[in-house]
């Protein structure tokens, strides 16, 4: 490729710098590919380039005469990207997200809606009726299916089963025991806890308390309030009052906990699966236990987990569908748990032999219909990036900074309340 | 007594700045396990050479090196060309409205590249330029600091120069080249560093602007090697190591016209 | 001005040679910076997630009564205090010590310029790295030697931060006054000798007065960047604990590419856009006044 442009393109950049449209009103650019029209686009995170999908993409260009280009990037890479290409219209082909994307994009018109495929090829692929009903929700809106989930993950309990065994705690099942294990396994350099300097780990405490973050119909903001209050304060004071975990460092990524654990220094962090293969892979001597999320009202966790979904503008959704399909079958399911451990969206995924005869897998599988999805009433409002900036200055001032809970609440709840009404 | 608290100071200085390079050097020769360890590990237990083929067999990194340097240094000669003539101009030439295009000027260092990064994107899909080499270096021909740096650096230059060279009969560009140019060889040096320095690390428009992994310069494609939960260190640090290494070599050939080439202007 | 561009005249010509030659750089500015700029100021009167809802100046009234933007503001002012007048007192200082005829300058000379060649990026990750209060490097260091640990990210972010971002550009400042110090003719210190000045009076009467050119430039150039600081927080901190660290930059990228309204991040670029051009001019006209010629 030559990087001298030539005349012509020099006329063309001219011509384009003139009529640079305002970011809204290039709605009616034409849907041009990034790349080659032979090539079929995926945005994907750089974390999940399993073998196991490898394959599923060598079959689908086989059968549909396209070579797959896989972009690879971090969760806020991808989304710089993508907001780009919406404003540009060079969408991609299919997108992977975090979750939560699916809603924001399809309420802002960037994503399209699945239903009509869905209406056609349901039936034979089970969904909805195969997936676990929060999946199918929190990728829905106005009575349509815009995403479809592909990993199914949910936060727990995980323990060293030596360091529990040592000082004679089992592992425990409610906050009051976890407290009382916690206390018992801090000594010598070791906390009993390390939590998460990020925001979205105080979720399944809260849905343990039975909290509602938002109501859509009510407008109620984290009611009932008492009850959210605790659970806030009942983390800050592991830290603070208790001190069987360490401050947290308000950072930019999760690793923190399971950088304690697998270092021996922390006996039990709260997280998902995510975290169990960096644990096996730099501490293979620990031996991990994993017990399913504690219990204070309810027995809950928060749901998290990616999802797919086909911008509004790409140009062949038949194809993006079809890749759909074929990444989400069981087979491939079982092959990428087989492969990295990461848990599925299917109810059948759960009735596996192999899932249910794995330990660590089981408790997963067995808590995943107790997920909740603690931002989706939030997403729907269109107001999701306040509300999380909001949530994450409240959680580090009373985890971090020790700020009381209750006041801390009470001006997110003013906040929120403002934007959100 | 007085030498000695100024090595002890400059020493202090190096010190801490390099100390924590070395740092980096010691992770991108540690195991994963190691950089994950409970103690902190200064000196890896057997140094990890095989880090570094480790990047090359994950990704296609010497296809990022390879655009890191097209880009980057395409970008360079750019300015090498560009910036010196508009110093110039700023700098010897009284025409109208000078010091208010000047300011204009001045002000497009004010706004934070980001924020006109989506018009820019637009342009450049409109162009059909994403994902090419005009696409990524176009945008950056010529920026105000360069002009400005430039500008400072021919001020300084007598008058009487051009004057006597107008006076033989050369012309404009040939004043430029033979006369302006040669003095502000070691400021050339300067810009260039500067310039290429900040190409190389540039990040934000290399991750929009290029659609596939043959097309990414080495920072965008570092990102490559973390999971989505957590870094894997021992590689990070072995690409910044890498990605360290093209600008070191270039400030250690370039440093001595540096100093000099600063000195030349008294910065008026 | 008729007259400077009348054909005949030399000024005439001169004008008409200097904007043939500013020519590429005029279309090529328009195109990539004021077309995108004028594109920007634009959709700072629009409003939604695909910014093409006319709200007029409804983001400007809202960002003027933000809570969240004005304490960014005020984080903002802080970080660039500290980073500015650290770069010159610190660069200032290594540069006098530096000049001296010292056997190995040459070494220092590269060492001390070597962390601004490295991307922000990569310095962020290594000093989060470094200075994680349970697994940092520095810790273990600290307590070796029997100091106590330190959780700055936590006590002292915004500090630490502004440290960090020091460590890397004080090299580049140094440089800069090294070169401005090679400019000041030695006879004015050899006079000011004979006159029997002391070292320190010699600074004050000769080296800083003949400095203020380089120090102008120095701290134009530390405002601008200071006031635009993003990648510490982006990469260090993200923005906490709380939002103590919560850098304007940073928080109007987070209001464009996280919450996805980039009608309101465009208004407050354009409110930082004029605080900047604001305080450039203060320190151009201040600059200007306190140059002496000797």
């Amino acid at each position: 490729m030559s990087s001298h442009p030539s005349r012509r393109d020099l006329f063309r950049l001219a011509g384009a710098a003139a009529a640079v449209p305002i970011l809204s009103s290039c709605a009616g650019a034409p849907a041009t590919q990034a790349t080659a029209p032979g090539t079929f686009t995926v945005y994907w995170n750089a974390g999940h380039d399993y073998q196991a999908y490898r394959t599923v993409i060598a079959e689908f260009e086989q059968a549909n005469r396209v070579k797959v280009n896989l972009q690879k990037y971090q969760w806020p890479d991808l989304r710089t990207r993508l907001l780009a290409d919406f404003a540009a219209g060079t969408v991609p082909d299919l997108v992977e997200e975090p979750g939560g994307w699916v809603q924001e994009f399809a309420v802002s018109g960037n994503a399209r809606s699945l239903q009509d495929f869905v209406d056609r090829d349901g039936q034979a692929m089970g969904f909805p009726s195969d997936w676990q009903p929060v999946t199918v929700e929190r990728n829905s809106y106005q009575g349509k299916v815009y995403g479809v989930q592909l990993h199914l993950t949910c936060n727990t309990l995980f323990y060293n089963k030596g360091m529990l065994a040592a000082a004679g705690v089992e592992p425990p099942t409610t906050w009051e025991e976890f407290l009382d294990a916690a206390r018992k396994l801090t000594k010598d350099g070791v906390y009993g806890v390390a939590l998460n300097q990020d925001f979205t780990y105080m979720w399944p405490w809260l849905v343990q308390a039975g909290v509602t973050p938002y109501d859509l119909q009510t407008k109620a903001v984290m009611e009932p309030r008492a009850d959210a209050v605790a659970a806030l304060q009942f983390q800050a004071d592991l830290v603070h009052k208790h001190k069987v975990a360490p401050v947290p460092t308000a950072g930019t990524d999760y690793s923190g906990p399971q950088k304690l654990f697998s270092a021996k220094r922390a006996a039990m962090i709260l997280t998902g699966p995510w975290d169990l293969d960096p644990i096996r892979k730099t501490s293979p001597d620990i031996e991990l236990g994993v017990a399913p999320p504690l219990k204070n009202r309810t027995a809950a966790t928060q749901a998290a987990g990616v999802s797919m979904f086909v911008p509004a503008k790409a140009a062949r959704p038949e194809l993006s569908w079809d890749f759909i399909k074929r990444v989400t079958t069981l087979q491939v399911e079982q092959a990428a748990t087989k492969e990295t451990g990461m848990l599925m969206p299917r109810k059948s995924w759960a009735e596996l032999p192999e899932v249910q005869s794995d330990p660590i897998t089981k408790v997963f599988a067995d808590a995943l219909p107790t997920a909740q999805d603690s931002s989706q009433q939030v997403r729907l409002t269109g107001q999701l990036g306040k509300w999380e900036e909001q949530l994450k200055v409240m959680y580090q001032q009373v985890l971090i900074q020790n700020q009381p809970a209750a006041e801390a609440m009470e001006s997110f709840v003013k906040a929120a309340e403002g934007f959100l009404k | 007594m007085r030498r000695g608290l100024l090595y002890a100071l400059l020493g202090l200085a190096s010190l801490i700045t390099v100390v924590p390079l070395l740092y980096m050097l010691s992770l991108s020769l540690q195991t994963e396990a190691e950089t994950l360890s409970a103690d902190a590990v200064l000196v890896p237990a057997s140094p990890q050479w095989g880090n570094y083929a480790e990047l090359f067999r994950r990704a296609p990194f010497g296809d990022f090196i390879v655009n890191s340097l097209v880009v980057a240094g395409a970008i360079t000669l750019a300015h090498l060309v560009f910036d010196p003539l508009v110093g110039y101009v700023f700098a010897k030439f009284r025409f109208p409205l000078r010091n208010t295009l000047f300011v204009a000027l001045l002000a497009t260092l004010m706004v934070p590249f980001f924020v006109r990064m989506i018009p820019l994107y637009v342009l450049m899909a409109n162009v059909g330029w994403l994902n090419t080499y005009q696409g990524l270096i176009t945008p950056f021909l010529m920026d105000a600091f360069g002009i400005f740096l430039m500008r400072q650096f021919i001020q300084p230059i007598p008058d009487d120069l051009i004057s006597a060279a107008r006076i033989d009969g050369a012309s404009e560009l040939r004043i430029y080249r033979s006369v302006i140019l040669p003095q502000t060889r070691p400021a050339l040096a300067v810009l260039g560093l500067f310039t290429f320095v900040f190409q190389w690390n540039e990040f934000l428009w290399p991750l929009v602007a290029t659609s596939t992994p043959e097309m990414r310069t080495i920072p965008v494609g570092l990102t490559l090697f973390n999971q989505e939960y957590f870094t894997l260190w021992h590689l990070t640090a072995a690409g910044s190591v890498i990605l360290f290494v093209p600008t070191a070599v270039l400030f250690v050939l370039t440093q001595r016209y540096f100093v000099r080439g600063i000195a030349l202007t008294g910065l008026k | 001005m008729r007259r400077l561009l009348r054909p005949g005249t030399l000024q005439g010509r001169y004008a008409r040679t200097a904007y043939l030659f500013l020519l590429p750089a005029i279309l090529f500015f328009a195109a990539f910076f004021y077309l995108p700029i004028g594109n920007v100021v634009a959709t700072g009167f629009r409003t939604g997630p695909m910014a093409d809802q006319w709200t007029g100046l409804g983001n400007y009234t809202q960002a003027l009564a933000d809570p969240a933007v004005r304490h960014s503001f005020l984080v903002t002012a802080g970080f660039s205090v500290i980073v500015v007048i650290g770069s010159i007192v610190l660069g200032l200082a290594l540069a006098l010590a530096i000049d001296q005829p010292l056997k190995g300058r040459v070494v220092f000379r590269v060492v001390l310029l070597v962390p601004y060649l490295t991307s922000v990026a990569i310095v962020g990750l290594l000093w989060r790295n470094i200075l994680d209060p349970e697994l940092g490097v520095l810790n273990r260091v600290l307590l070796a030697l029997g100091l106590p640990a330190q959780q700055w990210l936590n006590t002292a972010p915004l500090l630490t931060i502004a440290a960090v971002t020091l460590w890397q550009s004080v090299g580049y400042t140094m440089v800069l006054f090294l070169a401005g110090l090679q400019g000041i003719p030695e006879t004015y210190h050899e006079a000011a000798k004979i006159d029997g000045a002391d070292a320190w009076r010699r600074f004050w009467r000769i080296t800083l007065p003949l400095l203020a050119p380089t120090t102008l430039f120095v701290s134009v150039m530390a405002v601008i960047s200071g006031l635009q600081a993003f990648g510490q927080a982006y990469i260090i901190t993200g923005g906490g604990p709380g939002d103590a660290t919560d850098l304007s930059v940073f928080h109007i990228f987070n209001v464009a590419f996280r919450t996805r309204d980039f009608g309101y991040s465009s208004a407050q670029s354009v409110l930082l856009l004029i605080v900047i051009v604001a305080f450039t001019l203060v320190q151009l006209r201040a600059g200007r006044r306190s140059e002496v010629t000797y």
